[in-house]
């Protein structure tokens, strides 16, 4: 099995609007997989239709071979998988500390991971007692990246991390999410493409709720006529 | 200090408005004798710990799963009344654990029947589950009225549940004989447990509707092992039925009332899960027509409640360990209450009742307490502060929040239900008690800030306070300067004063006190 995470043709409903009108998305193990798209083209949507928050109403979607669409989103995140949700969705009133430890799933998940998490993100370290509200925007975006990584998740699903960040800290982040990519499956929504282009090795293009285009992320580089027509100047 | 100056001006308007509160307090006092201020001081704390009792649960449910349970003052309610029934009529208490245990098995085994029906991957079709529905309240309902149970008639006074109260309190409560079987015990036992599993399945069926069909096919022993156990105690309380009862009755009334505190809380936790789990869930993601239900539930409570107890008031005894007036009372200090088990304190030349101004409070403080430390302390704690914010997101990290929602709504629903019996000795019973604090309690959480689980304490008290300094006021008069004559808030003036103390406060923030902005 090389794709650790399938998705074949789903089709999402949110209330009357059917936002995905097929979507398939493919991640290879161990790999960065970027969705790109413009806005409200339902990069955001896939992303929620595979966690479950969004179930698609049509479709399948796999996770190490087994079907997973229908079931609830505790669940599917329970078999692996880690979310980090654009607008940095941290636990304002929960202290930095805690927002790190209710994502433990066993107990000692935090303890086993500090190392790593600390590594990546020398700054939580300092700021552990403080409450989730005090924190800075990056710090902030730092904190919901590190929480996805307390549990053992096989696949983190990573919405828009560089949206509204200074360009140094977009640095770090960069820093931050190749690293933990060594050891996990990434896939990645995001809007600039500089980010994208140096992180992700595969890329999908969803446009109008379906996936248009996908490929290696060296090819779509050099191929100015596809970016300029789905994503707009470059 | 950076941090200081910065908090300060964040919460400029906070601060002000706690200042102008607090100087309202003091010049509210300075026109009274030192022991009319305290008493009424203590009076609104006992008021506001009531009110804190229902405001809790109402806080954390909204905050948590953003449904607001207009049936929560009711469910107090029938708390006070399910903890009357404990404390003046054991015998219909203990009679009414067999038939309530019994149906509960079917219940308690929900997740079997989940899996039951899950294995047969293709869903029942709807009149098989209405023809189980029907089955299973034909069941209910022959079990229900053949099953002997000794109770109280509201129609006719002699049997009312006004004289009972009277006689116990005059020591002379003379319980009416047990009756006996009239259809064969085994025919209304199996009748009651077919039922309650008759009515299980039907719910469970209804409740995968429009659901993909499968799921989890595989059980956990708790259920089963659950289920067993409450067969089991079920059959033990028909077998010790009257020992049970005897000592119930006999023991002392002060330990009695705790059991009734207790079995009230028991009673709303239950209540509350299976109203969230069958009712609340298939609308989470309808808010209006959660409202109209909880609506139409307070309404069927009271309904209820006047079918089995009656319309009229009656008391709720004093318990012995509040209601002593003989010698050595009113008690100079705690120690002397404790030994005289007196009704009243002297506290600055006043007298303070001990039950109202002291226990009720106590035990408000001790549920303060405790429901900080449950929150503040531990991982479910932790889960309910994240829920409140962002119960998806909480979710998304693996967390089975519909489980802490029906934790939540039970818990919610016991402190309700065992504030009805704190209130009920003090009060009274009454079909409106619920919807009178229900009212309270919203406007508490609306002062306090919706969600805040501080707030909700706060807005709880200032509401006692205000209520209690208006009504003292209305005795003492206030001199104003341009009137000749003191003037004397009416006693209409009450509930309008605390409704003008919310308008003004959510005038100046309209979060409330303690509220946040989304």
């Amino acid at each position: 099995m090389d794709h650790l995470l399938e998705v074949r043709d789903i089709h999402t409903f949110i209330g009357q609007f059917h936002i995905l009108e097929g979507v398939s998305v493919s991640v290879p193990v161990g790999s960065i997989t970027v969705l790109l798209g413009r806005n409200g083209a339902g990069k955001t949507t896939t992303l929620k239709s595979i966690l479950g928050l969004t179930p698609p109403g049509r479709g399948q979607v796999l996770f190490e071979g087994q079907e997973i669409q229908g079931r609830s989103s505790f669940d599917i995140a329970s078999l692996g998988i880690g979310y980090v949700p654009e607008h940095r969705a941290i636990f304002r009133d929960l202290s930095v500390e805690e927002n790190l430890k209710i994502a433990e799933r066993q107990k000692g998940d935090l303890a086993r991971k500090a190392d790593l998490i600390f590594s990546l993100f020398p700054d939580l370290k300092r700021l552990i007692k403080l409450p989730g509200t005090n924190l800075s925007g990056g710090q902030q975006q730092m904190l919901a990246v590190a929480r996805a990584l307390v549990a053992d998740n096989k696949l983190l699903l990573i919405d828009e991390p560089s949206e509204g960040l200074a360009p140094v800290i977009i640095e770090q982040m960069i820093t931050a999410i190749r690293t933990l990519s060594a050891e996990t499956t990434v896939l990645l929504v995001e809007q600039n493409f500089v980010v994208a282009e140096a992180l992700a090795e595969h890329y999908v293009i969803i446009e109008e709720g379906q996936a248009v285009k996908q490929g290696l992320m060296a090819d779509l580089v050099q191929d100015q006529a596809t970016i300029h027509r789905y994503l707009g100047a470059a | 200090m950076e941090a200081v100056g910065q908090t300060l001006r964040k919460n400029r308007t906070r601060l002000v408005t706690l200042a102008v509160l607090a100087f309202l307090f003091f010049t509210a006092i300075q026109g009274m004798e030192t022991s009319d201020w305290t008493i009424t001081l203590l009076r609104g704390l006992s008021v506001g710990a009531v009110t804190f009792l229902v405001a809790a649960g109402l806080s954390l449910i909204f905050g948590l799963m953003d449904v607001l349970n207009l049936a929560h003052g009711e469910l107090f309610m029938i708390g006070a009344y399910a903890g009357w029934t404990v404390y003046v009529r054991p015998d219909t208490f203990v009679d009414l654990l067999t038939p309530v245990a019994l149906v509960a098995v079917g219940l308690t085994l929900w997740p079997l029947w989940h899996a039951l029906q899950a294995g047969r991957g293709r869903q029942p079709s709807r009149v098989w589950l209405w023809v189980a529905l029907a089955g299973a309240v034909v069941l209910l309902w022959f079990g229900l009225t053949r099953y002997p149970t000794a109770i109280w008639d509201h129609e006719v006074y002699a049997e009312s549940p006004i004289t009972y109260s009277l006689a116990l309190d005059q020591g002379l409560l003379n319980l009416p004989a047990p009756p006996d079987f009239e259809a064969s015990p085994f025919l209304v036992l199996g009748a009651l447990l077919l039922g309650g599993i008759g009515l299980a399945v039907a719910l469970v069926g209804f409740s995968r509707r429009g659901q993909p069909a499968g799921g989890d096919t595989t059980i956990s022993r708790t259920p089963l092992l659950a289920g067993a156990l409450l067969l089991a105690l079920g059959l033990a309380a028909l077998i010790f039925n009257v020992p049970l009862t005897d000592w119930l009755l006999n023991m002392s009334s002060t330990l009695r009332f705790f059991v009734a505190m207790a079995v009230a809380a028991v009673v709303g936790v239950l209540l509350g899960a299976f109203i969230e789990v069958t009712m609340i869930r298939p609308l989470y993601a309808r808010p209006m027509y959660q409202i109209m239900l909880t609506l139409g539930l307070s309404f069927i409570g009271i309904e209820a409640v006047r079918a089995v107890w009656g319309r009229p008031e009656f008391t709720f005894p004093k318990p012995a360990l509040w209601d002593a007036s003989g010698e050595g009372c009113p008690a100079t200090g705690l120690g002397g209450w404790l030994e005289n088990q007196c009704s009243t304190i002297l506290l600055f030349d006043g007298r303070v009742r001990t039950y109202n101004e002291v226990f009720i409070i106590f035990v408000g403080l001790v549920v303060l307490i405790g429901i900080w430390l449950l929150l503040q302390r531990t991982r479910i704690g932790m889960i309910i502060r994240a829920g409140v914010q962002d119960s998806e997101m909480v979710e998304a990290l693996g967390i089975n929040v519909r489980q802490v929602f029906t934790l939540v709504f039970a818990l919610g629903v016991g402190l309700a239900a065992m504030g009805g019996v704190l209130a009920a000795p003090s009060i009274g019973l009454s079909n409106d008690m619920g919807t009178r604090l229900l009212l309270l309690a919203l406007i508490a959480l609306a002062i306090g800030g919706l969600t805040s689980f501080p707030g909700a304490a706060a807005g709880a008290v200032l509401v006692g306070l205000v209520q209690q300094f208006i009504i003292k006021y209305g005795q003492l008069g206030i001199n104003l300067p341009f009137l000749e004559e003191p003037f004397k808030p009416s006693p209409p003036l009450v509930p309008a004063s605390v409704v003008l103390l919310m308008v003004i406060i959510l005038l100046v923030l309209p979060q409330g006190l303690f509220g946040r902005s989304e």
